[in-house]
């Protein structure tokens, strides 16, 4: 008898995961997310169990792809493979933190500036996150590598300078919106302290905005993260990063193209996933298939 | 909309992208100011002359109250003066006057090449609507923007130069007629990822425009094919497009920075990052301040665009 009731509660949920599927985009997300998994799952699992290790030289220079080593080897007898998915945490990891710590600051920062009624403290910050956002994303965050020095922290500390302006600027510009809804003015009249309005009525309804806009800066960054790399202001050498890997692979161009196409596939998968995923939420939004 | 009414509207717009200019100033002076440890200990390196990293500090005003720097900055930039490279002693602006026509040069080219390509893919595909056909335009568009510009530009060397030598690996002529030979790979890298967006965008619009009741009315009152699909589809659609161009200029720019390195041209973004290495701060600067006030009046000639092809645009 329970049996049954389970049953009758799979297929449930079946039905519902099928019905969500077979809804505008469900494919895209569905297909987005796998992608996305399964290289973030590689990159944290192949290493561990993989054969070499990723600063490991383990044969000759510059050996074509074969059956042992799939990818090849690179221009010092490193496994190319174990390389490119050491890297998931050095660029797919710092991409993560270099969106959410400005989504949570700028989301924070905007949300304020749409409740706070100082006029002055309002268009002086407005006027600040405007200059910021002024600046092409890529050329300022080269700049300020001259003033705060290479590396993968540094840049985690330059997306979070330059991006949360525009993440305050979405959430502003909703946050002035939500504060005029009814149920807003509702929860006042209940009496609700303003915190809890804040942060159990405002924050949500603004956040969803932002969360939105911050997948599709996932892509974006991972693509500047990997494109500093490769200038030789994010990642040093030693360590792996697609980005880097490809600047190396560039020397070697004409006798070994698995060192550079393998790293950049592994970007292209991963921004791919991405791609989808926000190609599948937006077509859900505007609700054709 | 009234003329006076329109004349306010453009001086308040104008008047707001100046304020942000100098907004954009402001941040790029104080960089080199907020940075944690002594710009010019950072650029002579740890066992310097002490007495030369005094001087360096002179040169670069740090020993100044700050906004006494900054007003002497500010008042330079408004006669023209980015300063001094500290490298090799020639003015910012001459750097910039003599790197800046290359990059100009084929961003402009792209971006026309990228709009010839895009307005008839962008048309077709929005006015048919095909299920199957929209389909794989937006599947392959996806692509082609999630892949990193230098990851194109590589596969791009390895097949063109590497594989059939048809453009030459490193090297670049100046003059017209021979620069195309070093030029046209990384315009049709540029332009192919432009196209990607720009008629993405369009299509969207087109679609939309396509169910607005005018488009109907143009239908019923039997206009003219090319005059129906310019004046009722492609104006109005257009305006969402260059307002995106405009605001994509900046990452375009940004983007360039990588292209020249790959395909070694001596433009601007190559003499950036060639900046950056050297701690050049001036140059760094002065370069970063004409991206970001490029940026700014781009999206200003983007709205007042937008606004001249379809006058329901908010200015």
């Amino acid at each position: 008898m329970s049996n049954n009731k389970a049953f009758a509660a799979d297929a449930s949920r079946k039905e519902r995961i099928k019905e969500w599927v077979s809804r505008p985009g469900g494919f895209g997300i569905i297909t987005g997310s796998l992608m996305f998994a399964a290289i973030t799952l590689v990159g944290f699992i192949y290493p561990l169990v993989g054969p070499y290790a990723a600063d490991e030289f383990v044969g000759e220079s510059l050996e074509g792809p074969s059956l042992s080593h799939p990818m090849g080897l690179d221009q010092l007898g490193r496994d190319v493979m174990t390389r490119v998915f050491s890297a998931v945490p050095a660029d797919i990891g710092i991409a993560f933190l270099g969106v959410t710590i400005p989504l949570t600051i700028g989301t924070v920062v905007g949300i304020l500036l749409g409740i706070s009624k100082n006029k002055y403290v309002v268009s002086t910050v407005s006027s600040l996150i405007d200059g910021i956002n002024a600046f092409p994303l890529l050329i300022i965050a080269i700049a300020m590598v001259t003033f705060l020095g290479p590396g993968l922290f540094n840049v985690v500390i330059i997306l979070t300078l330059m991006s949360w302006a525009r993440y305050a600027r979405i959430a502003r510009t909703k946050a002035v919106v939500v504060l005029q809804q009814n149920y807003i003015e509702a929860a006042k009249l209940m009496g609700y302290s303003k915190r809890r309005v804040i942060s159990k009525h405002v924050a949500p309804n603004v956040s969803s905005e932002s969360l939105a806009y911050a997948l599709s800066d996932f892509i974006l960054v991972i693509i500047i993260v990997s494109g500093l790399s490769f200038l030789g202001f994010a990642a040093r050498p030693p360590m792996p990063e697609w980005g880097s890997m490809i600047a190396d692979g560039r020397t070697f161009l004409g006798q070994a193209w698995w060192l550079t196409v393998f790293p950049g596939l592994a970007i292209c998968w991963s921004a791919i996933s991405l791609s989808f995923i926000v190609e599948g939420l937006s077509r859900r939004d505007r609700g054709n298939s | 909309m009234n003329r006076n009414v329109f004349l306010r509207k453009l001086g308040g717009r104008l008047l707001r992208t100046i304020s942000i200019s100098f907004w954009v100033m402001v941040i790029s002076y104080s960089l080199m100011r907020l940075s944690p440890g002594d710009p010019a200990e950072a650029r002579l390196g740890a066992g310097a002359d002490p007495e030369a990293i005094i001087k360096l500090r002179e040169t670069l005003g740090l020993n100044e109250n700050a906004f006494v720097a900054f007003v002497d900055y500010f008042t330079g930039v408004l006669r023209g003066d980015l300063g001094v490279s500290l490298a090799n002693d020639v003015e910012v602006l001459e750097i910039i006057k003599r790197t800046f026509p290359l990059t100009l040069t084929y961003i402009v080219l792209s971006v026309f090449f990228a709009f010839i390509i895009s307005i008839p893919i962008g048309t077709i595909i929005g006015w048919s609507n095909k299920a199957s056909a929209v389909y794989v335009f937006r599947g392959i568009t996806s692509i082609i923007i999630a892949t990193p510009n230098f990851f194109i530009a590589m596969v791009g060397i390895l097949l063109f130069s590497v594989k059939y030598n048809w453009a030459p690996l490193f090297g670049y002529v100046s003059d017209f007629p021979g620069n195309l030979k070093y030029l046209w790979l990384p315009i049709t890298v540029n332009t192919l990822i432009l196209v990607s967006i720009i008629s993405r965008v369009l299509q969207t619009s087109v679609v939309d425009t396509r169910a607005e009741e005018f488009v109907e009315t143009g239908i019923i009152r039997g206009v003219s094919r090319p005059r129906f699909f310019w004046f009722y589809i492609l104006k109005p659609s257009l305006a969402p497009t260059v307002v995106l161009l405009s605001y994509m200029m900046g990452t375009m720019l940004g983007a360039t920075v990588i292209l020249e390195t790959i395909f070694s041209l001596p433009g601007i973004g190559r003499e950036l990052v060639g900046a950056v290495l050297a701690n050049d701060y001036p140059v760094v600067q002065g370069i970063l301040l004409l991206f970001g006030v490029i940026t700014v009046f781009l999206s200003f000639i983007g709205d007042l665009l937008a606004y001249a092809l379809d006058r329901r645009v908010k200015l």
